[in-house]
């Protein structure tokens, strides 16, 4: 008999699931990574230019350069604390292939040591990737050498390595007093309201203010208020180990680095005793599963009767929908980002500088509305490929209940397409009359742009239908995974196409209404028919949008299997 | 009560099925049976219109399933290998919401969904999501949608799988209950010995083909003239092992 199977070994199927991945799809990888460099240059060229402009505060700047630098910890590690705890529960509590290694003869310890690293390289490898340009910025501002680049990855791995063990020993904690799955719905949704608040939070604070130099400077005093790190903190020992190496004042690096790591060893240990001593009563907790609840009866007893006046399909399919969808944190979770997406499109409108009362004004009013349209158009478009796109991927192993009861596929479909189509139409025309109010465009106008966005939304929750049929994901753990496959990605692109087409027909009998309203004067013949073709041409391409989404949903419905 | 009519599946150059001709009476229980791979799933697929047939079709109750689904599937109950059901549904929401679908409503589904869910222990429980269900508890609450509508016929895939000795035999019973009442059941399984103890025909299907069909003593007295590499016992278990032994498969290999 052979010894007990190492790390590596135990983190084979990991790695080679991530290679595979990697070799199967070419162009995902690709666009991930023009994105992700994209977002690189922008967040270095902001580091990169705040730092140079503290450079210019003769007193204040080093202070500055020092609290921004615990600030850019502080946060990362208010972000991997909740990550890693996130992530633990699942890895440590929910993960299928816990089993497996529970029954492998393998003790505690190589089970936590699996877990952890699974843990800390789900949770980190975000914070570090997009961490980094930040350091870069600080090394190449300050002139550091090469120590200051050493010294950040070794600050970085205990850095990394004590959110991870909090992490494990809070998820652990969790678990033994609720059940695993209540307390992943609880973390999921303060999670994502945590990250729509500071979304929100960041756009109101117009960010796009930082781009003068006032801007800047109320930015300097912004950190100049902050308090000074608590010395307690390893967000602060972690900028004192890099500081003296920037030059910026004299410290103690080695002493930080010390406690940093000190600290690191003592709780990854810590949190590897508590796994070791509890991990079976824990793992044997978080398998209860979760039981009808007060809030279930009374969906259960509501919904149908709210939805008995609908055809039988119609209501039975949207209370089922219903009921799933509100019993499903990570779905309705979701709906906390999608509000503050909303409020963050109308805030934009609300201070575009753009009414000034000249001509000048008026045109670019009209054109902004126009432009209102397209943007809403994609609003409710990358919403339809979050919500309507992995519906029949979610349906997917339960499809068999519907399609061997007596029920024809059209009216499957459009029980479907209207289940999605009005709160999308809801949420698209609030957009348009909401934001053409601010606008003070002609009420006329914004009835026209919310005919059309009916329109288009149609179309959109056709073709949604049809890709999510054509491009199953029975295997995906959450719609989040369906919306950002290769099938949506052309979905996407196909719908901006639809709505950049649109846009454009309407963007000359828009401009010609526009210009003899301002000439006062009366629209001959011959133009009246051209704008109302080119009304009639918008209705038409919607149409066949919808119509060659709807055969093609039905048609890729009646082949899905699960 | 059910009749295939050269019912044909091709995937691309593999033939899956390759022609089923036979014909199911009312009140029979029909054991379907083959090894792995025969080709036993995608039958029961296209006679519940999950899968189109290549050629051919399946008429249940009379109601081709191709050309009238809805007429077809009003009469019929159906049972997958795997039981997929809404996790995020109570085991009361999804009989009820099944029996929806089949037109039910008002004090008749209440009264039914209890019913059911009492017959097959069910009831305790009928308030706990789906997803807290063992395999056995799905196995049987999908068993009891399929039958929320009383249907004519039972199409059941492998509705032994996962299921404890005591639930086998409950559903033995059931089964038998629902032939006497006239209810045509169509049981494709691995189990031979329930096979044996309930079928009144068998079909052995393999690599497509239908190559046996007839009641245990037909098949018997077939599988005594072939070659019985098993040295055969009289059990639907060596006649089912000498009618798909290699050595009785056809000479071109088809």
């Amino acid at each position: 008999m052979t010894g007990a199977p190492s790390l590596l070994w135990l983190l084979s199927p990991r790695l080679l699931a991530a290679r595979g991945a990697l070799r199967r799809g070419r162009t995902k990888p690709l666009l991930l990574a023009a994105m992700a460099g994209a977002f690189w240059v922008g967040c270095f060229l902001f580091f990169e230019r705040t730092l140079a402009y503290f450079q210019t505060i003769a007193a204040l700047g080093p202070v500055l350069t020092e609290r921004l630098l615990v600030l850019l910890f502080a946060s990362s590690f208010a972000v991997l604390a909740l990550s890693n705890l996130v992530t633990a529960l699942s890895t440590f509590y929910g993960a299928p292939e816990v089993s497996v290694l529970l029954a492998a003869p393998l003790g505690a310890r190589r089970v936590h040591q699996v877990r952890f690293i699974e843990t800390l390289a789900a949770s980190s490898w975000m914070v570090l990737l997009f961490g980094l340009p930040a350091f870069v910025a600080y090394g190449i501002v300050h002139g550091a050498g090469p120590v200051f680049y050493l010294a950040t990855v070794a600050t970085l791995l205990p850095f990394l390595v004590i959110p991870a063990a909090l992490g494990v020993l809070a998820a652990t904690g969790i678990v033994l007093v609720f059940s695993a799955q209540r307390a992943r719905e609880v973390l999921l949704v303060v999670s994502v309201t945590l990250a729509a608040g500071a979304y929100l939070a960041i756009r109101l604070l117009r960010p796009e203010s930082l781009a003068s130099p006032s801007g800047l400077a109320g930015f300097a005093a912004f950190l100049g208020d902050v308090g000074a790190p608590s010395p307690w903190l390893p967000t602060t020992w972690a900028a004192e180990v890099l500081i003296p190496l920037l030059g910026v004042r004299a410290g103690e690096p080695l002493f930080h680095l010390g406690l940093l790591a000190s600290t690191a060893a003592v709780l990854y240990l810590g949190s590897a005793a508590v796994v070791e001593r509890v991990f079976l009563r824990a793992w044997s907790r978080a398998q209860e599963g979760r039981t009808g609840d007060g809030r279930e009866r009374r969906l259960s007893r509501w919904l149908p009767i709210l939805t008995a006046p609908l055809p039988r399909p119609a209501g039975l399919l949207l209370a089922k929908d219903l009921t799933v969808f509100l019993r499903d944190a990570g779905q309705w979770s979701q709906l906390v980002v999608l509000l503050a997406l909303v409020v963050i499109y109308v805030y934009n409108f609300a201070v575009l500088p753009i009414d000034d009362g000249s001509p000048l004004g008026a045109a670019m009013r009209e054109f902004a509305a126009l432009l209102n349209l397209g943007l809403s158009a994609f609003v409710t478009t990358a919403v339809a490929a979050r919500f309507v796109y992995p519906a029949p991927s979610l349906e997917g192993r339960t499809w068999w209940v519907l399609r061997t009861a007596p029920i024809p596929l059209g009216a499957i479909w459009w029980s479907k397409f209207a289940i999605a189509f009005v709160p999308l139409a809801v949420l698209g025309e609030t957009l348009v009359a909401a934001t053409n109010r601010f606008l003070g465009v002609a009420p006329g106008l914004t009835a026209v742009f919310m005919v059309t966005l009916l329109l288009v939304i149609a179309a959109v929750v056709s073709l949604g239908i049809a890709f999510g049929a054509a491009h199953p994901r029975f295997d995906a753990k959450n719609p989040a995974q369906i919306a950002t496959s290769f099938g949506a990605v052309l979905y996407m692109i196909l719908c901006l196409g639809l709505i950049a087409v649109v846009v454009a027909l309407e963007a000359w009998p828009v401009s010609r209404l526009f210009w003899h309203r301002m000439a006062r004067g009366p629209v001959a013949a011959g133009e009246s028919a051209l704008i109302a073709t080119a009304f009639g041409a918008v209705a038409l391409v919607t149409a066949l949008a919808f119509a060659l989404g709807r055969r093609r949903g039905l048609r890729h419905l009646a082949a899905l299997q699960a | 009560m059910i009749r295939f009519v050269g019912l044909r599946k091709e995937y691309g150059p593999t033939v899956a099925v390759a022609g089923l001709d036979f014909t199911i009476e009312q009140g029979r229980v029909f054991g379907f049976i083959g090894p792995n791979g025969a080709g036993k799933t995608t039958t029961i697929r296209m006679m519940m219109g999950l899968l189109a047939p290549t050629a051919g079709s399946v008429l249940l109750g009379g109601h081709d399933i191709g050309r009238e689904p809805e007429a077809a599937k009003a009469i019929t109950g159906y049972l997958p290998d795997h039981p997929f059901l809404y996790d995020k549904l109570t085991g009361g929401e999804f009989l009820r919401f099944v029996g929806g679908l089949y037109g039910l409503g008002g004090g008749e589904l209440e009264r039914r969904s209890a019913e059911l869910l009492a017959g097959f222990g069910l009831a305790e429980r009928a308030a706990e999501l789906t997803e807290t269900y063992s395999h056995g508890m799905k196995q049987r609450l999908a068993l009891a949608a399929a039958l929320v509508h009383r249907p004519r016929i039972l199409v059941l895939d492998e509705p032994l799988v996962g299921i404890d000795p005591q639930g086998v035999v409950a559903l033995r019973g059931r089964l038998a209950e629902l032939s006497a009442h006239g209810v045509t059941i169509f049981l494709s399984t691995h189990s031979l010995n329930v096979a044996e103890a309930l079928c009144d025909r068998i079909g052995i299907l393999d690599r497509g083909r239908l190559v046996a069909l007839g009641s245990l003593a037909e098949l018997r007295t077939r599988a005594a003239a072939q070659v019985d590499p098993a040295g055969g016992d009289g059990s639907l278990e060596s006649v089912f092992l000498a009618i798909t032994s290699p050595a009785s498969a056809p000479a071109d290999g088809s």
